[in-house]
């Protein structure tokens, strides 16, 4: 807005406002680290005065976190192939066209964004356990998860795909392309950047899924890690430094994606919720 | 026959059947669950009729009880707290945050982007995290506000019926801080540079540029953000079990977790879809709000 004649002093304000805001960041991975009695230390220590990774093998060996990951990255690759398909095509066609039907379409996916789980997850067990879908519980959870991260991921891809020149596409109709091979050669490959960054994105959000998976799976041989994580948490939690060792396994993976894209997550996540 | 394969592969049919497919899926997974929520909360449900298709019709027995049991108007007000307190903190630091990274200095995009990764985290995992920092007697927040100054004795956020709701709060609001900051800063960069200029030779001084260029600019975006806080907050489920469980004494019991416990803790499934359509409400008030003001950005 005004010019600013010490741009470093503001790069040192936006450092410690960073720094202040990641702190339970920093905080998850300290505690993890610290031994039993320096957790509950007070005043705390801000940095281990013995620090011990042993904590991180034993809290994977001891809370099966293989078995609980395994299950998240289970249901995380299902709800994305799932959006994926099903979100991709729906997204291009409510781009191309404008009518009165695309502005209904438009209208029922953005209500449909806005259920929160919580409300949903009670006629969709009821449902569930009516239909049998409950024998097969991870999937039971992958079809509910899905259809709340489609209408997401649609209006956002829809942004991407409003991007790719129309004449492009026309172009390759004119060569005697099929709808089909139009859509698949020409337009599907201008977006690929965009499609990628949402599909992650919904990875991120369906690995981290807690509501349907508690609500839904209940042979602990079947659930995801948030689940996992929910059995030894609480207001009496005192395992701190488990929790914190079982947290930092759970998500370092999640950071690093998205330190890695940072980028083009914002510019994916930005080009279409808002202008 | 061959008609319609051509128009699959070549005509309209290509549009149907690809926003049709998804359509059907979302119908059936979304608006079913939907309406069958509403159904739910006139029926009579326990677990011996769970499965069955037939049920006893109970009216509106189910919206008498679940007003009439004492911890209603204790979560009524505890989602009032949290909706508004979650939302006025995000949108105010939110804001804040937006208005100074739009100033230029290097790097101001990279670390504005890295603000983000709250949203990205697990629920559960921030939800273990805060609850490490609101701890009573070894928080680090209380050994940080006792070193400033700001509080003398122990706060026990998390125990103390008083604050526990406040506890969630503040979680809340951390999570949701970076996504309001990211959409009004997209919303603050595309108002034309060269108002403020205009505005900065006829005199005015910052407040009259915030109050007169970018307050009304923004009015849209604005109402957009806010209407998608009360949708996230309202969506907002995972902090709960994390941190507090609801107590103690139900002081820090929402709405959406409240429907949750009927549900899954009582297996009363139709208190659960009670409290549930009452929720519903809010939501579609809400989203009228959000759908009105995003209608020019996503109609494109």
């Amino acid at each position: 807005m005004t010019r600013v004649p010490v741009p470093r002093l503001l790069l040192a304000l936006a450092l410690v406002l960073a720094a202040i805001y990641l702190f339970p960041l920093y905080w998850m991975y300290v505690t993890s680290l610290k031994g039993g009695s320096e957790i509950f230390a007070n005043p705390p220590t801000f940095w281990p005065r013995d620090p011990n990774p042993a904590i991180y093998p034993e809290t994977w060996e001891r809370r099966t976190m293989g078995t609980f990951l395994w299950n998240s990255v289970v249901i995380g690759s299902g709800v994305t192939a799932l959006t994926v398909l099903l979100g991709t095509g729906c997204a291009y066609v409510l781009a191309r066209y404008r009518s009165a039907w695309i502005d209904v379409a438009l209208f029922v996916i953005l209500m449909l964004q806005v259920l929160p789980a919580s409300v949903m997850i009670t006629p969709i067990y009821v449902g569930f356990n009516q239909l049998g879908l409950l024998a097969y519980p991870r999937f039971a959870v992958i079809l509910a998860a899905a259809a709340k991260s489609i209408p997401f991921y649609i209006v956002l891809v829809r942004a991407t795909f409003m991007n790719v020149p129309r004449e492009l596409e026309e172009a390759a109709l004119v060569d005697g392309n099929s709808r089909w091979g139009a859509f698949f050669f020409i337009v599907l490959p201008l977006a690929r950047n965009g499609i990628l960054v949402l599909a992650i994105l919904t990875f991120m959000q369906a690995f981290g899924e807690y509501i349907y998976s508690k609500s839904i799976i209940t042979t602990p041989a079947y659930q995801p890690a948030s689940v996992g994580l929910s059995g030894f948490l609480g207001p009496n939690a005192t395992d701190w430094n488990g929790i914190m060792a079982y947290s930092a396994i759970y998500v370092t993976p999640i950071v690093a994606i998205f330190v890695l894209l940072q980028r083009r997550i914002v510019a994916g996540l930005t080009s279409g919720a808002l202008k | 026959m061959r008609r319609i394969l051509s128009s699959i592969t070549d005509g309209k049919g290509f549009d149907l059947v690809l926003v049709g497919v998804t359509m059907i899926f979302l119908l059936a997974l979304a608006g079913l669950p939907l309406v069958y929520n509403v159904l739910l909360s006139f029926q009579e449900v326990d677990m011996f009729n769970l499965a069955a298709f037939q049920r006893p019709w109970a009216g509106l027995e189910n919206y008498r009880e679940v007003i009439s049991q004492p911890e209603f108007g204790l979560v009524m007000k505890n989602t009032g707290i949290f909706v508004f307190g979650s939302i006025a903190g995000q949108f105010v630091l939110g804001f804040a945050l937006a208005i100074f990274f739009m100033v230029k200095f290097p790097f101001a995009s990279t670390i504005r982007g890295v603000f983000l990764v709250s949203w990205v985290m697990p629920g559960l995992v921030v939800g273990a995290i805060w609850g490490l920092i609101l701890a009573g007697d070894y928080g680090v927040l209380n050994a940080i506000l006792q070193s400033l100054g700001i509080i003398d004795g122990t706060v026990f956020w998390k125990s103390d019926p008083r604050l526990s709701i406040w506890a969630v709060t503040i979680a809340n609001i951390w999570l949701g801080l970076a996504f309001n900051m990211m959409l009004l800063s997209v919303g603050l960069a595309a108002i034309p540079r060269d108002l403020y200029e205009a505005a900065e030779l006829d005199g005015a001084n910052g407040l009259q540029r915030f109050a007169t260029i970018t307050v009304p600019m923004m009015r849209s975006t604005i109402g957009a953000v806010l209407a998608l806080g009360l949708i996230y907050t309202l969506q907002q489920f995972d902090l709960f079990p994390a941190i507090t469980e609801g107590g103690p004494a139900n002081s820090s019991t929402v709405a959406q977790y409240w429907a949750w416990q009927w549900s899954f803790r009582i297996f009363d499934f139709a208190k659960g879809a009670t409290v549930s359509v009452m929720m519903l409400i809010f939501v579609l008030v809400a989203s009228i709000v959000y759908v009105w003001s995003t209608r020019a950005e996503v109609r494109g």
